[in-house]
């Protein structure tokens, strides 16, 4: 299919979505169309990447009349933009279907606008910056999409906590812009922002201005991505968002960090020394380790979902540095194994995380309620939530033949190869990350079994639970098209293989065969996971299982009761397991981490004190991360700006008599420049 | 050195199993025999207090414990009744036990056998007539075999388990 055509349609669609939202009718008509548009664009973007990813070809566009003094626009989409555009039109889809079912309530406010318009920019503002061929129009695209999904985190009024997230997210994806600004400042040396043009400027970078770009590319694409220590945003942005958008920030949007470092490190740095992949993956472990530790001791669901978009990108930035070390030590088959690692985690998350954000704005409509202690016995009352988030939780808790453990494997196996490099920095930093990988896998099951147990399991624990209901058929439908996903890409991890390996061979590296058939493959180490294979043992172990106790069975009376609930007459839904009853253990193993802090309050009869009226347990924990990082820094700025408030005196004689100073130091500091 | 040469010396001082002439640990064995014939496995039991004093506890423990340790010959205490062949029931039924004693009754796969072990079990013994007391085991769910004692002595519980596997072969499968 022709590729112009379909770029003209997917921003076609996002801009008559982004005009329909502002210019309809206030009503369902205005709901529909506008999403509808935007699963239009989704769609077209999916076929775009999927067209040039399958013909190997880049498409290019140039409108120099546009956005004149950044340079003009400059569009180009090669396999690399490709996969992460066919990741936005993927998880852009989804979102947008299942947005027409839960956004209904939103039909006749005037916010409902708002809410879909932005939509519409941030989907057509994500796309373009896969597809952005200079600095201009990558850091304006960038931005659009950074203010777009700002935005879009505050929309939410009932939201008690938007903006105090909103404005993390804010300052941190500002700072991180920054960042960016600086990094391709240095790179240009003075020239064109073009990207061909910068490719071929960096190899005249001295070494220590290309580290300086690399860190300052790693900080301002570590804070989308959500790198420790630049996460805070995350966990506070995604459940403060709309369910739809927060499926699109954590599948698609911080994903972009992964695609521009790529794109800038990968494809516009030549190859840098070894410590540039040794930072980003010691990075990725800490990143890891910390996103999983706190999604197991969460008790916000959507929480407990950021928390492990932290840790899957942790992940993928364990695969990135991993390339970038072999790469820094002349090991091009490994490096781009490892990139393809990373890739396909990327993927494999985009899909599952989609998912689950969309299954928990599905629980969140049902119940009207966001804490996992008040869920429960939902599989009863949503079982296609129930049992599409079963599945989303089985693909992130890495459990075969699912897609979370195709990737994870990859990564674990690359690594393992990695590790049998004779560098002794090597020696020492690859069998540390592996052991951070592994247990990372370990605690994003137990999180599994926690998100999944807690909320759809057992008794309700409150009347929205009580009362909930089933989503609509287009919500249902929606969560089904990344499940489907997540089943297809972990039976079939292979089929993406090739296209993959292709993107690490565009970016200057030859690919190592990683499929051998229908198994994933790691030469080097001589290892090998089919996943069909291992579908087809554990279903037909299961299935014979289950006809043979049925043949052992047959003879037998057999006689249905309740579950035994060891005597208990009275069985309420305060006697269950709760989410954080679920993670004391860990709070106790890794107190050093969590901090955790607890406040026993008892209420004694005024007689005696044994006469206890009540007991009131308040367990939290301490958010010492931010307070160690950022806390010297926001008491900095409120100290700044506690004395400039000294200024707003309100007498208009003071400011009258500040102008001329300003003038006069303008003067100096004119005279100094020049 | 002194305490080793008496160590040494003076070997494992026990009472003898034998009490009133019945060998504890042949009527185990018999048991064992015997329960593995009807129910195809080792006897599995669940104990039930459903209000005792706790005399019959102490005696039922002694089953399991140094002396007798009949989880040698297969006799064995397990955690929920799903696992169960046989209850052990002792003490007065009391108000708050009588629904989770059928709750327990019901939840026994068949087929399943009920001691009530105990004068309190049989009768009520001297709590009979209290308020809190809705009645003798049999009164809540049918009963194979009542061992009288005030506790009755870990041979005589042996005995009655006994007896209800000797009822049990009998009568064969118990109704539901």
């Amino acid at each position: 299919m022709n590729e112009s055509l379909l770029f003209d349609w997917m921003l076609g669609a996002f801009a008559l979505g982004a005009a329909a939202s502002v210019a309809l009718p206030l009503g369902g008509v205005l709901r529909r169309v506008a999403l509808v548009c935007a699963a239009i664009g989704s769609a077209s973007a999916l076929a775009l990447g999927l067209s040039v990813l399958r013909a190997g070809a880049t498409w290019t566009a140039r409108w120099d009349y546009l956005l004149q003094p950044l340079g003009g626009v400059a569009l180009r989409v090669d396999s690399l933009g490709a996969f992460f555009l066919l990741i936005i039109g993927f998880t852009g889809l989804p979102a947008s279907l299942f947005a027409i079912g839960y956004l209904k309530h939103l039909d006749g406010r005037m916010r409902s606008r708002a809410t879909h318009a932005l939509f519409n920019i941030f989907l057509a503002s994500m796309c373009l910056v896969t597809c952005a061929d200079n600095g201009g129009t990558f850091l304006f695209v960038w931005e659009v999409m950074a203010v777009a999904s700002y935005l879009l985190v505050i929309s939410d009024p009932e939201q008690a906590d938007a903006p105090t997230a909103g404005l993390w997210y804010a300052v941190m994806t500002h700072a991180g812009f920054l960042a960016l600004l600086a990094a391709f400042i240095i790179l240009a040396q003075g020239g064109s922002w073009e990207f061909p043009v910068l490719h071929n400027a960096s190899t005249l970078l001295s070494p220590g201005a290309r580290g300086a770009v690399f860190v300052l590319m790693a900080a301002a694409f570590g804070s989308k991505a959500g790198l420790v220590p630049l996460h805070v945003w995350l966990p506070r942005a995604h459940p403060a968002a709309p369910s739809h958008v927060s499926a699109l920030m954590s599948a698609a949007m911080v994903n972009l960090g992964v695609y521009g470092l790529v794109r800038l490190v990968f494809d516009l740095l030549p190859p840098g020394p070894p410590w540039w992949g040794g930072l980003l993956l010691g990075i990725g472990v800490i990143t890891a380790l910390t996103g999983v530790l706190y999604s197991v001791a969460e008790t916000h669901l959507k929480r407990v979902l950021a928390y492990s978009t932290v840790e899957n990108l942790g992940l993928v930035f364990i695969g990135l540095g991993f390339a970038l070390l072999m790469r820094g030590y002349g090991y091009g088959a490994l490096a781009s194994m490892g990139l393809v690692a990373a890739l396909l985690h990327t993927l494999n998350h985009a899909a599952f995380k989609c998912l689950l954000f969309l299954a928990a704005g599905s629980v969140v409509h049902g119940t009207h309620n966001v804490s996992m202690e008040m869920f429960g016995g939902l599989i009863k009352r949503m079982p296609a939530t129930a049992m599409l988030s079963l599945l989303g939780t089985l693909a992130l808790a890495g459990v075969p033949p699912l897609n979370g453990f195709a990737s994870e494997w990859l990564t674990f196996q690359v690594l393992v190869a990695g590790a049998q490099r004779t560098a002794p920095a090597l020696a020492i930093l690859l069998p540390l990350a592996l052991a951070g990988v592994a247990l990372v896998a370990g605690l994003a099951a137990l999180s599994g079994v926690r998100l999944f147990g807690i909320t759809f399991l057992a008794l309700p624990r409150s009347t929205g639970a009580q009362q909930a209901k089933e989503s609509t058929r287009i919500m249902v439908v929606a969560m089904a098209i990344p499940a489907v996903a997540c089943v297809v890409l972990g039976i079939a991890p292979t089929s993406v293989i090739p296209q993959l390996s292709r993107i690490a061979s565009d970016l200057g590296q030859p690919a190592g065969p990683l499929s051998a058939g229908l198994a994933l493959s790691v030469p080097l180490v001589t290892s090998r996971m089919w996943a069909a294979m291992i579908a087809a043992v554990a279903i037909s172990a299961g299935a014979a299982a289950a006809v043979a106790v049925r043949m052992v069975g047959r003879h037998r009376p057999v006689r249905v009761g309740a579950a035994w609930n060891c005597g208990r007459i009275i069985q309420s839904a305060r006697s269950e397991y709760t989410a954080a009853a679920f993670a004391e253990p860990l709070k106790r193993v890794f107190t050093g981490f969590y901090r955790p802090t607890q406040e026993v309050t008892i209420d004694v009869h005024p007689a005696s004190r044994y006469f206890v009226r009540s007991i009131r347990l308040r367990a939290d924990l301490a958010p010492w991360m931010e307070e160690v990082l950022y806390g010297p820094f926001v008491r900095a700025t409120r100290a700044v700006s506690d004395r400039m408030r000294q200024l707003h005196s309100g007498s208009i004689h003071f400011y009258l008599a500040l102008l001329p100073g300003a003038l006069l130091m303008l003067f100096v500091i004119s005279r100094w420049l020049r | 050195m002194k305490l080793f040469h008496k160590i040494r010396r003076t070997g494992i001082v026990t009472e003898p199993l034998s009490v009133d002439g019945t060998d504890g640990v042949a009527l185990a064995r018999e048991i064992d025999a015997r329960a593995r014939s009807v129910f195809g496995r080792a006897l599995a039991i669940r104990e039930v207090d459903a209000g005792s004093c706790n005399g019959c506890e102490v005696e039922i423990a002694g089953l399991s414990g140094p002396v007798y340790d009949m989880e040698r010959f297969g006799l064995h205490f397990v955690a929920s009744p799903r696992h169960a062949d046989m209850l052990l029931v002792t003490g007065p039924v009391t108000r708050n036990m009588a629904v989770p004693l059928r709750m327990t009754y019901d939840a026994t796969p068949d087929p399943k056998l009920v001691v009530a072990v105990g004068d309190c079990a049989r009768t009520c013994g001297v709590f009979a007539g209290s308020y809190a007391v809705a009645g003798p085991v049999d009164s809540i769910i049918p009963v194979d075999v009542t061992v009288a004692g005030c506790p009755p002595e870990p041979t005589q519980i042996l005995q009655g388990i006994l007896a209800a596997i000797g009822r049990f072969e009998l009568g064969g499968a118990r109704r539901a």
